[in-house]
């Protein structure tokens, strides 16, 4: 299981990942979107919100996200850190993704350009 | 509470699971069933096939809710079963849908080319296929309202026709229940089933709703409202049209209108069927495409599939990949005149496929029994019971009609099963392999790229 602390590290990773990859930038600058993260095993709670191309990383919940991403807690941590891709546990029902099918798509192509296959 | 801020309703929800349904060959899947029967009784099993259909909408609608997910089928199935088997019987429906593709693309051709006869069938399929991979790949999605209007209209526009030509003919329903015996009933009904091929599909949308059951009640809606379509419409056009011309017609439902309305029914039936195939054609393209993505990212295909478009963020590979596949088939269909093997093998795979719905609800409800279910099926295990019953029954009907729709779904099923066994875990291992790296050190592509990694 991990921590609250270990979630936000990896999600860190990836905003840092995000922010060094300038193409990413370019492609999202029409994709404004917030994202909620949540554990379902520990209480853990962030927002990514990706506005004009840039990616911010905020603790705790919103109210209207367009998204939403629950799993538990190592799962979001590997997630997040590039260690599997999101699709595996997706598949397996480990991983629940909430929004429009466009948008599912679209976190995980970025998930691809920061961390490869 | 964290609401989502886009969602669904169930207008939509029932032209998206009517829409993918409503297509080209559906026409000549209708007057298949109406070929079993000798009177006016191919009504009866429509009607009969809708139905049943409805008992596998409700074990997807208790799927659905207990499992929301995109991955519809896969997750079903695994849950249930085992990866193998879900993994097995996903390859192999892809596999038939993109044959359904290619009977439709065969029909639309033909259907442009009677229209256009300068313009030859071949054309057409290049034209179509190009346009749709051109939209896919660009990213161009159709809009939900446009959806709505082609799906609505289509539904009023046919059965407007029906009533013009039943009217013209002061049609009496003479036979209304003559099948011709219980076995051309089966068989009818068997076939009838593809006229609702594709309802299920609307399941991946229940990530975008705000509630499970809309879906639930889409799909049964859905299938209430093409049950009635089908049903006058087939009996207006076997009651117009010769059945000898119908049944031997890629393109039945261009004949009843040329019989009814002359050069403008023509023309009006041109319009229906082109909006209603690109619907369809564009939606099996997208379905179809993002499940290739999807097993390459799981490195279950061969990870070039998985290459993106940097510039409309589109499976692009994977996209062009089924546009060489899909016109390939049409080819095939389009020299072979072999559309009904298609057709009939779509309707036995579908067959399956509801059956495993039916035995995954049973087996789901005593693997996981307090999983929360937002829908869950009434009568206990009646329902999902005799809807794998009938099911089976309905394949084995097929099967034994045309035994070759048997012959190519097996030796599909052990390619399917032979690649899931023995290629996809070598996939797997070499994909470890080059992941190993340990967890948590990882660094994004474009820093280790800097770094000259």
């Amino acid at each position: 299981m991990a921590t609250h602390e270990e979630i936000r590290d990896s999600l860190r990773a990836f905003q840092e990942g995000y922010n060094k990859n300038k193409k990413l930038k370019i492609m999202n600058r029409d994709w404004n979107r917030v994202v909620l993260i949540e554990a379902n095993d520990v209480e853990s709670k962030h927002t990514l919100i990706l506005k004009d191309g840039e990616l911010t990383v905020c603790e705790g919940a919103t109210d209207n996200p367009d998204i939403i991403v629950t799993a538990d807690s190592e799962t979001l941590a590997d997630l997040f850190y590039g260690d599997i891709t999101p699709t595996e546990p997706y598949m397996n029902g480990t991983l629940i993704i909430k929004g429009s099918e466009d948008d599912i798509v679209r976190l995980d192509f970025i998930s691809l350009m920061i961390w490869g296959e | 509470m964290v609401k989502l801020k886009k969602i669904l309703t169930l207008r939509t929800i029932i032209a998206t699971s009517a829409g993918l349904t409503l297509s080209s060959s559906t026409f000549v899947a209708a007057v298949q069933v109406a070929g079993f029967l000798v009177g006016d009784a191919a009504w009866l099993a429509i009607l009969t096939g809708g139905l049943l259909c409805m008992t596998a909408a409700l074990c997807f609608s208790e799927l659905n809710g207990m499992i929301p997910s995109a991955a519809g089928i896969r997750l079903y199935f695994n849950h249930a079963f085992n990866d193998r088997l879900a993994l097995t019987v996903s390859l192999l429906y892809m596999a038939v849908i993109m044959g359904v593709i290619g009977a439709e693309s065969y029909i639309l051709a033909e259907i442009l080319h009677e229209a256009f006869p300068l313009i030859s069938p071949l054309a057409w399929i290049l034209v179509m296929f190009t346009v749709v991979t051109g939209m896919n790949i660009v990213g161009i999605r159709i809009a939900g309202w446009f959806q709505d209007a082609i799906t609505y209209g289509l539904m009023v526009t046919l059965i407007s026709l029906a009533v013009i030509g039943l009217a013209k003919i002061d049609f009496q329903l003479s036979a209304p229940l003559a099948t011709g015996g219980a076995v051309n009933l089966l068989n009818a009904v068997a076939v009838g089933v593809f006229l609702f091929v594709g309802f299920e599909w609307v399941t991946p949308l229940a990530e975008e709703v705000t509630h499970s059951r809309l879906i639930s009640r889409g799909m049964l809606l859905a299938i209430g409202i093409l049950s009635v379509v089908y049903a006058v419409f087939t009996v207006a056009m076997t009651a117009t049209v010769p059945r000898e011309s119908l049944v031997n017609s890629p393109i039945p439902q261009m004949l009843f209108a040329q019989t009814i309305l002359g050069d403008t029914g023509t023309a009006i039936m041109v319009m229906l069927t082109l909006a209603a195939s690109i619907t369809t054609f564009n939606a099996g393209l997208i379905g179809i495409s993002r499940f290739v993505y999807a097993s390459a990212r799981e490195h279950v295909l061969p990870s070039i599939f998985s290459k993106i478009s940097l510039r409309f963020f589109t499976p692009w590979v994977a996209v062009l990949s089924i546009f060489v596949i899909g016109v390939l088939i049409s080819l095939l269909t389009l020299f072979s005149h072999r559309y009904l093997v298609l057709v009939n093998m779509a309707a036995a795979m579908e067959s399956v496929i509801y059956v495993l719905a039916g035995l995954a609800v049973i087996v789901l409800r005593k693997k996981m029994p307090d999983a929360q279910r937002p829908y869950r099926i009434r009568g206990g295990y009646i329902i999902p019971a005799a809807s794998a019953l009938i099911f089976s029954l309905l394949a084995l009907a097929i099967f034994t009609t045309f035994p070759r729709v048997f012959l190519y779904l097996g030796l599909g099923m052990l390619l399917s099963y032979w690649y899931v066994t023995r290629v996809v875990p070598r996939l797997k291992q070499l994909q470890r392999q080059k992941r190993a790296s340990g967890r948590r050190r990882r660094r994004p592509v474009a820093h280790a790229e800097k770094q000259g990694d």
